[in-house]
């Protein structure tokens, strides 16, 4: 077994006692439920803030933003309600972690969100969640009720003049509802398509009050830091400026695929593939990896020496994300699954910009074209100067989201490419 | 005042401003589609994107990696813009690009062509060469009602016509149905289009998916000659260009006075000048004759005009849709030759005086549908309640679009300006006046606020202006040899 493993773990010993950890008593009893919120209700807000500053708590959404800073830019005072929107959205493809939290631990969630609105001075917590996990929605209900009936919700909480409320706002199935500013227009009833920042939500976000939005993981992340402390969060992290353990998706050609939880930055991408999750279906030789989410620009089988966290990913032009890896083995054909992720992102294009618009369309289009033996010798440099003119030109980051893979997979694989226009078909069909 | 530097050009602005108007104030001028000065600034188009950079604490100016666009960022002290970078120009060949692969390259059987945005920025800023081999999209058509013919394929997707709904007209019903590649921009559920200013969509469309049913296929953009002037459908007093070409008014636009009517105009107003060259307007001197008006000769007419009136108890009704000029004229002609007359002026039935004239919208229109109902009221006029008893001539005066009032009673009537046939059917003589479209002259606004109108077109058929009418029914004709 590789060491990573016998590290502590916050979540995973809890999901597999599968519905069994879902109930308030679980909770309570198993997990010290609702303690970190009676000591944070006696904390400063400040204090708090600084306790998550400490345990270089990074988003877990994709971005990696740092949580404690992200809640120190709320103002302290506002003319207009704040408010505390938990993304539950959980979009990006191959990411299926914040599912488990939802199902397994939904009180973590309730209790994250509890604190962060003590933090921030918000009354109103939102949990926008994706429109297919509905039976998510309905356990978070179930949970929110729980809450409710002890008090660890609602007025008066904890017999404190503190009063927190949360509601569960199913999405209608968009991907771009995951972005941020997007996510607070469909919250607010409005069309799902992201804002020009600035403002960014810390100043105007939901009804145009202030507002911190956060990753399911990131909130759940939260009453760990309070009870024990954000230096021992921190220390749980095994690189520098990333604390905690990291949920992983694992997904593709695996033996064991499934969710994962390792202390941040403990493996590198060959150790979590080959020691944690068995190796590669039928013993077949590796051909890539997508580190974090279908977004993240891919690696090929020589890149994967390399630790599994974000700035080490981001040193060498890929990302973490959402901590979702997807796995691919070297039959499989990499024109066809680059054109299958294209489709998505010009599927899921909120059509607002013009270069994700008409951008990503196009990609699909010629990448369509080439799968089907129809490409041109020239398409893979108007592949790669599509891709450049979306790439960081578009309002939101969903254009870049889908210019990175394109523009790796073709300067990575371009032999696979090449062999399927020369050959006038796919060679692996 | 704050300065930043574009282009290496020291230029102040007031906080607040947008850098894209900044940067005009020293000729620089940033390409955009989705950006509107009376809109909200959304950043969709991307066309705009500049290189910007900010001086650190130690004063090097660093510039940021991404572009930003110039729409939504705001100036700030000592920021540098560059505009012509190769970054900046790559971008804005690559927006083009983008912005055409879809779009259906129909300029020579377009109206929006020779004043087009997207045309323009194409021959500024793109590239000759196209590399899109792929299928266009393509959209089905949809009826938006009488106004606006919509070709969606044309649509670059700015969203202007959204936001003019919402924000100036101030109804919510262009919409963005769809997303991404097939987003279309149509009404809700396809109705057709509601509010009164729906002209204005077509002229803040960047190209040429929305347009005027009216003007369709009528003119090419480039062959109309244009007049500034001010409208005349009601009492605010909008500017704007008429447009004409051979003598005839093809269209008119609304023209930028912030002050009055900003840059957007009514449907009424747009639309009215449809009567200067319809052809039941009466353009010849007429005469009762056997069935209906007939045509007659200036002199027979005048002649037949003066004796009709000859001795009888007689009212003058003043349309306040004449200028000043012409209603000072008037006043010193019915002194001379009038002197017992009683005297009104009409406009707008239920107007009867400056007083009750009120704003008729939260937008532009106002109750008075006559431009110059307060400058008669200043030179003296009396608004028109009825005919007085013992009325037997009236001697009506008309610029085009005072409505007339009720002269059944009334057995004799001449009419002096623009009438109809219908109207003047029952008319014991017309003498054919110049429309708004073919004088110059002052008007004079709600506020009070005098503007000049200025002539487009020469008179229509043998109209001609008040002031020489009205010198040939005084001279008697013959008698100064004009006639």
């Amino acid at each position: 077994m590789h060491p990573a493993l016998e590290a502590e773990t916050l979540y995973i010993q809890h999901f597999r006692r599968r519905d069994e950890a879902r109930p308030l008593d679980y909770y309570l009893k198993q997990m010290d439920g609702y303690t970190a919120l009676a000591k944070a209700l006696k904390m400063a807000p400040d204090q708090i803030i600084d306790e998550v500053k400490k345990s270089n708590l990074r988003g877990r959404g994709g971005a990696g933003f740092p949580t404690g800073m992200k809640w120190g830019f709320i103002p302290k005072q506002s003319p207009k309600p704040k408010y505390v929107v938990c993304n539950a959205d959980e979009s990006e493809p191959g990411t299926f972690k914040d599912r488990d939290i939802m199902r397994y631990t939904p009180h973590l969630l309730l209790e994250g969100m509890a604190i962060a609105g003590h933090a921030i001075g918000a009354k109103v917590g939102y949990i926008y969640i994706r429109g297919e996990y509905t039976r998510e929605a309905k356990l978070l209900d179930q949970a929110i009720d729980e809450a409710y009936a002890k008090g660890y919700l609602g007025q008066k909480i904890l017999g404190t003049d503190f009063s927190f409320d949360i509601t569960v706002h199913r999405g209608a199935g968009a991907y771009i509802c995951g972005e941020e500013t997007a996510l607070l227009n469909s919250l607010e009833g409005k069309r799902g398509e992201p804002r020009v920042k600035p403002p960014f939500p810390a100043q105007a976000g939901a009804f145009a009050g202030p507002t911190v939005v956060n990753n399911v993981e990131t909130l759940a992340d939260v009453p760990f830091i309070i009870n024990k402390g954000g230096e021992w969060f921190s220390r749980l992290g095994k690189v520098e400026r990333s604390g905690g353990t990291r949920l992983i998706s694992v997904s593709g050609h695996v033996k064991k695929p499934g969710v994962y939880e390792l202390p941040a930055g403990a493996v590198t991408i060959r150790e979590l593939v080959y020691d944690i999750c068995g190796g590669i279906l039928g013993d077949k030789k590796l051909k890539a990896v997508i580190p974090g989410g279908s977004s993240a620009p891919v690696l090929t089988a020589d890149e994967i020496d390399v630790v599994y966290d974000i700035e080490p990913l981001m040193k060498i032009g890929t990302m973490m994300g959402s901590a979702a890896l997807m796995v691919v083995s070297e039959d499989y054909c990499m024109v066809k699954l680059i054109k299958r992720i294209t489709k998505f992102y010009a599927h899921e294009s909120c059509g607002q910009c013009t270069p994700c618009r008409e951008g990503c369309k196009w990609m699909e289009d010629v990448l369509h074209r080439i799968e089907d033996g129809h490409g041109r010798e020239q398409d893979l440099a108007l592949l790669l100067d599509i891709a450049d003119n979306i790439n960081g030109k578009t309002l939101c980051a969903l254009g870049d989201a889908a210019a990175g893979p394109v523009s790796s997979f073709v300067r990575k694989f371009k032999a696979d490419f090449e062999a399927h226009i020369r050959g006038k078909k796919c060679p692996n069909a | 005042m704050p300065q930043c530097l574009i282009d290496d050009r020291k230029v102040e602005f007031t906080p607040g401003e947008n850098l894209i108007e900044v940067a005009k104030k020293v000729g620089v001028e940033i390409p955009f589609f989705c950006y509107h000065p009376a809109l909200t600034v959304v950043a969709q188009c991307r066309m705009c994107a500049v290189e910007v950079g900010m001086p650190g604490k130690d004063g090097t100016v660093q510039m940021m990696g991404k572009l930003q666009t110039a729409c939504s960022t705001p100036p700030a002290e000592g920021m540098v813009v560059k505009t012509k970078t190769e970054k900046v120009l790559k971008n804005q060949k690559s927006v083009m690009e983008f912005l055409l692969i879809n779009h259906p390259l129909d300029c020579p059987i377009c109206d929006k062509s020779g004043e087009c945005d997207l045309q323009d920025n194409s021959f500024r800023h793109g590239d000759s060469y196209m590399r899109y081999t792929e299928e266009r999209r393509t959209y089905l058509d949809l009826d938006m009602g009488p106004v606006i013919k919509k070709n969606m394929n044309r649509c670059i997707h700015c969203t202007r016509c959204i936001r003019f709904g919402t924000e100036v007209a101030g109804i919510r019903e262009m919409v963005a149905v769809q997303r991404g590649n097939n987003t279309e921009i149509t009404t809700i559920d396809g109705r057709p289009l509601e509010t009164d200013y729906a002209g204005n969509y077509a002229d803040i469309c960047p190209t040429g998916s929305l347009t005027l049913k009216n003007f369709r296929f009528r003119k090419r953009a480039w062959f109309l000659k244009k007049t500034p002037s001010v409208c005349e459908g009601c009492s605010r007093g909008c500017n704007i260009e008429l447009h004409q070409d051979g003598n005839v008014v093809h269209r008119t636009l609304p023209r930028t006075n912030m002050e009055i009517n900003k840059y957007w105009l009514c449907d009424e107003g747009r639309f009215n000048s449809d009567y200067v060259n319809d052809a039941d307007r009466v353009v010849t001197p007429s005469l009762p004759g056997a069935s209906g008006l007939a045509a007659v000769g200036w002199e027979q007419a005048l002649g037949a005009a003066r004796a009709s009136l000859e001795g009888k108890a007689l009212s003058v009704l003043v349309g306040s849709d004449l200028t000043q000029e012409e209603a000072s004229n008037l006043k010193t002609f019915l002194g001379k030759q009038f002197p017992k007359a009683s005297v009104f002026h009409y406009g707008t039935k239920g107007i009867k005086t400056a007083a009750d004239d009120a704003a008729a919208d939260k937008i532009l229109k106002r109750k008075s549908r006559t431009s110059n109902l307060h400058g008669l009221e200043k030179l003296g006029y009396q608004g028109f309640t009825g005919l007085p008893a013992g009325t037997e001539a009236v001697l009506l005066f008309r610029g085009g679009r005072a409505e007339l009032p009720d002269l059944s009673q009334a057995r004799h009537v001449v009419g002096v300006g623009v009438f109809m046939k219908q109207d003047a059917a029952a008319f014991h003589a017309v003498l054919p006046g110049p429309s708004w479209a073919e004088k110059d002259g002052t008007i004079v606004n709600f506020e009070g606020r005098e503007q000049k109108i200025r002539r487009s077109i020469l008179p229509v058929g043998q109209s001609k202006n008040l002031s020489e009418i009205l010198m040939l029914w005084a001279n008697q004709g013959g008698k100064t040899g004009v006639a």
